[in-house]
């Protein structure tokens, strides 16, 4: 089954159009990378997908339930009770974290589980134990945020959308704001969530990151997606030309 | 603590007394006048006030004016607070009081030039009210000017028996700023009565049209005179001699008339002065009228705290709801909102106060109850402060990041979780700095409830100060301000720091 249908959106900025007609489709336990320079729209394709965007035309839909259509010629999105049960569906890492600096580690974790899903306390505290545990970081659960280093943190910020139970999980530039060798955290974190047949779609532009652990790689510029396939053929073989310059670029960089 | 104060006071004094020789000695270093200023209470007609035209006329401005003239000297009319006059007469700023000044009380607080008026203290009502003799004011709420004769008339150490007995059969004596705003309790029903000179009396009632009138029974009889200085009999003999002068040449009489007041003017060649040694009833022992003075604060302190403590207490949540209205998505309640805050921020907060007591009666009519005067006063410090705060709410939400209200929506957070749980929170920490400093302004702030005739402590001390001759309540309660916001401050930062747990 598709976890994710996302058919023909655009989206635009003033003036800017910065999606152009761009669909995707992801299968359940699939991990797709997009990749792409900056400008490519490729976070702002992320945003729309999570609903923190409001596309200007297209259709989206979520383990098979429609959440906004335009056949009418303009998007209309689905009522909102509606559309706050698919966001349940869905988790979202932020590439600055954006963990709540006023509560602790564990209440980061906890409190969305308890109070929006009204689920058990003390089972859900077990759970983030766990998660935790998972996430090498169990002796920081009464930290603070700004106690940890931005590796840490970000872990949290994973193990904080784990606590909701998603079927899917998406990824903002997740190593963007990190010292390159916390990255190698994040990335064995995404490997193990990746093992345990995690459906992760993930917005980057490092590349052995997105070689190392997707199942797919689609690329994108200027707000199309102009070269989609496995790691193998579209990062170590690209046919486009704008995917090869990009590539080269990156390479160059490293 | 108690050494502290001592030694506190004694600096004081020190200083005082420094700056008082300072000034004695340009007194006589100034011994060829050219100036002579008179002060007075602009709002006491026909003796001195603000014309139509905006220039200070009145029966007293114009004695001086003709006094100046036969001397030589320049008049410089100086308007007073009619509660500092003993500072200002005391500092030098003026070299007498000359306004309708009741000597009756008063006599060996200043050197007095001869009486020459003949006023009586009388009551006004209202047209149609039911008073009508002095027994009727019985129960009745009854103004009269803070520190004037009508009061010392009535309560004072020389007020007859009868007298005493009258005012405390009234519910309440309400002591007023000025005569103006006397009649605008009256007029509004916040009061029933007021006590106060004949002529002033006859005046207000002429030009107010006939809304008001005189009760027949008079209160008691008395006389004004030039008040100088104790012991500047140089100064008042010049006066006197000019003002003699004027008499036998009947200048003086022409300006009575001009003024209508030949029925009550008094002026002879013949009186004396009343110049006495005795200095006995203001020379208290310095410790028992310190102890005295205290103790009258402190119950003013009381009412400077109900209004601090209802004031935030009221204006806190509702700056949270201004706030609320100010980033509202309905453009209208976001206008209406801003268009509150821009008028509240731009006008005197004791403006505001006058509006929000007087206005229920000069906009609508509605007759004002004495109590209203209360909740006039945290009303208006409410809506005041509660724009100022929702402004420094605004900032602190605004400071909260995006990505906060971001992650709430991704983890399904309702609109009231989101603000309650994440948002709040936050803001709290940022705003703390410029609130601490927003509550430390209400402190003193609280001094302009004055402006309605409340009395809280800066009153009180006031009025203090004007009956005892000495500055030194006023030094008083600024050491309790004082004392007062080093405890908020304290508290506040108490609390910065507690909120400092995360960064």
């Amino acid at each position: 089954m598709n976890l994710l249908e996302v058919k023909n959106i655009s989206k635009s900025f003033d003036d800017l159009q910065v999606l152009k007609d761009i669909s995707l489709s992801v299968n359940e336990k699939e991990v797709v990378s997009i990749l792409g320079p900056s400008g490519s729209g490729k976070s702002t394709f992320l945003r729309c997908m999570t609903f923190l965007e409001k596309i200007d035309g297209g259709s989206m839909s979520f383990c098979g339930e429609e959440a906004v259509n335009s056949e009418n010629g303009y998007p209309v999105y689905v009522h909102k009770k509606k559309l706050r049960q698919i966001q349940g569906y869905f988790g979202l890492v932020f590439q600055n974290f954006n963990l709540f600096p006023h509560y602790s580690v564990m209440k980061n974790i906890c409190d969305a589980p308890i109070h929006v899903q009204k689920r058990n306390k003390d089972e859900v505290a077990e759970e983030a134990k766990e998660l935790l545990k998972k996430m090498g970081l169990s002796d920081k659960a009464d930290y603070y945020p700004y106690q940890l280093s931005g590796g840490q943190q970000q872990r949290i910020a994973i193990a904080r959308a784990l606590a909701m139970k998603p079927k899917m999980l998406f990824f903002d530039e997740p190593t963007s704001a990190l010292d390159p060798e916390l990255t190698a955290e994040i990335l064995s974190v995404l490997k193990g969530l990746a093992a345990e047949k995690m459906t992760m779609i993930i917005v980057t532009h490092e590349i052995d990151f997105a070689r190392s652990v997707s199942d797919r790689v689609v690329f994108m510029d200027k707000g199309l997606i102009v070269e989609e396939g496995s790691p193998k053929d579209v990062i170590d073989n690209p046919k486009n030309e704008r995917t090869k310059t990009f590539l080269k670029k990156m390479q160059a960089e490293l | 603590m108690k050494t502290q104060l001592k030694r506190m006071t004694v600096c004081l004094l020190a200083v005082i007394t420094l700056i008082m020789t300072f000034q004695c000695l340009i007194c006589f270093a100034a011994n060829d006048r050219e100036e002579f200023t008179i002060g007075f209470d602009a709002e006491f007609p026909p003796y001195g006030y603000k014309s139509e035209s905006g220039e200070y006329v009145g029966f007293d401005i114009d004695l001086a004016q003709e006094v100046c003239n036969r001397k030589g000297w320049t008049l410089k009319k100086q308007p007073i607070e009619w509660n500092s006059k003993d500072m200002e007469l005391s500092s030098g700023s003026i070299d007498c009081i000359w306004n309708g000044f009741t000597m009756n009380g008063r006599e060996s607080k200043y050197t007095w030039s001869t009486p020459y008026v003949d006023n009586s203290q009388v009551v006004i009502v209202k047209s149609d009210s039911d008073i009508k003799e002095l027994s009727n004011l019985s129960g009745k709420i009854v103004a009269v000017q803070a520190d004037s004769s009508a009061l010392a008339a009535l309560t004072g150490d020389d007020a007859t028996d009868e007298n005493k007995k009258l005012s405390k059969s009234f519910a309440e004596l309400q002591q007023v700023g000025d005569y103006n705003s006397a009649f605008m309790n009256l007029e509004s029903g916040a009061v029933q009565a007021i006590c106060m000179d004949i002529g002033v009396a006859n005046y207000e009632i002429k030009s107010r049209g006939n809304k008001f009138k005189m009760l027949n029974d008079k209160l008691s009889t008395e006389k004004y005179a030039i008040g100088f200085q104790l012991g500047n009999t140089e100064l008042r003999n010049e006066v006197q001699g000019a003002l003699l002068e004027m008499l036998s040449d009947g200048t003086f009489e022409d300006i009575a008339k001009k003024w209508g007041l030949e029925e009550s003017v008094c002026l002879s060649a013949d009186d004396k002065y009343i110049d006495s040694t005795d200095t006995s009833t203001t020379n208290n022992d310095f410790w028992q009228q310190l102890g005295q003075i205290t103790v009258q604060l402190l119950e003013g302190l009381l009412a400077t705290l109900t209004i601090f403590v209802l004031t935030l207490l009221f204006s806190l949540p509702l700056g949270l709801l201004v706030a609320a209205g100010r980033m509202c998505k309905i453009a209208p309640i976001r206008w209406l909102i801003k268009i509150y805050i821009s008028i509240v921020r731009g006008t005197p907060l004791m403006l505001q106060l006058l509006v929000v007591f007087f206005g229920p009666y000069y906009l609508f009519g509605i007759e004002l109850s004495s109590s209203y005067r209360f909740y006039a006063v945290i009303i208006g410090f409410s809506v005041n402060y509660a724009a100022y705060f929702a402004e420094i709410y605004r900032s602190g939400i605004q400071a909260v990041p995006k990505g906060q209200y971001e992650a709430c929506t991704v983890l399904g957070y309702s609109r009231a979780q989101t603000f309650f749980k994440i948002v709040f929170p936050q803001m709290v920490k940022n705003i703390i700095p410029s609130v601490t400093n927003e509550v430390i302004t209400l402190v003193k702030d609280t001094s302009l409830a004055f402006a309605l005739s409340y009395t809280e402590m800066f009153t009180i001390a006031k009025q203090i100060a004007a009956s005892k001759t000495t500055i030194m309540p006023l030094f008083i309660a600024g050491v309790f301000y004082y004392i007062f916001n080093f405890i908020v401050a304290f508290i506040m930062e108490r609390i910065e720091k507690k909120m400092n747990y995360y960064k």
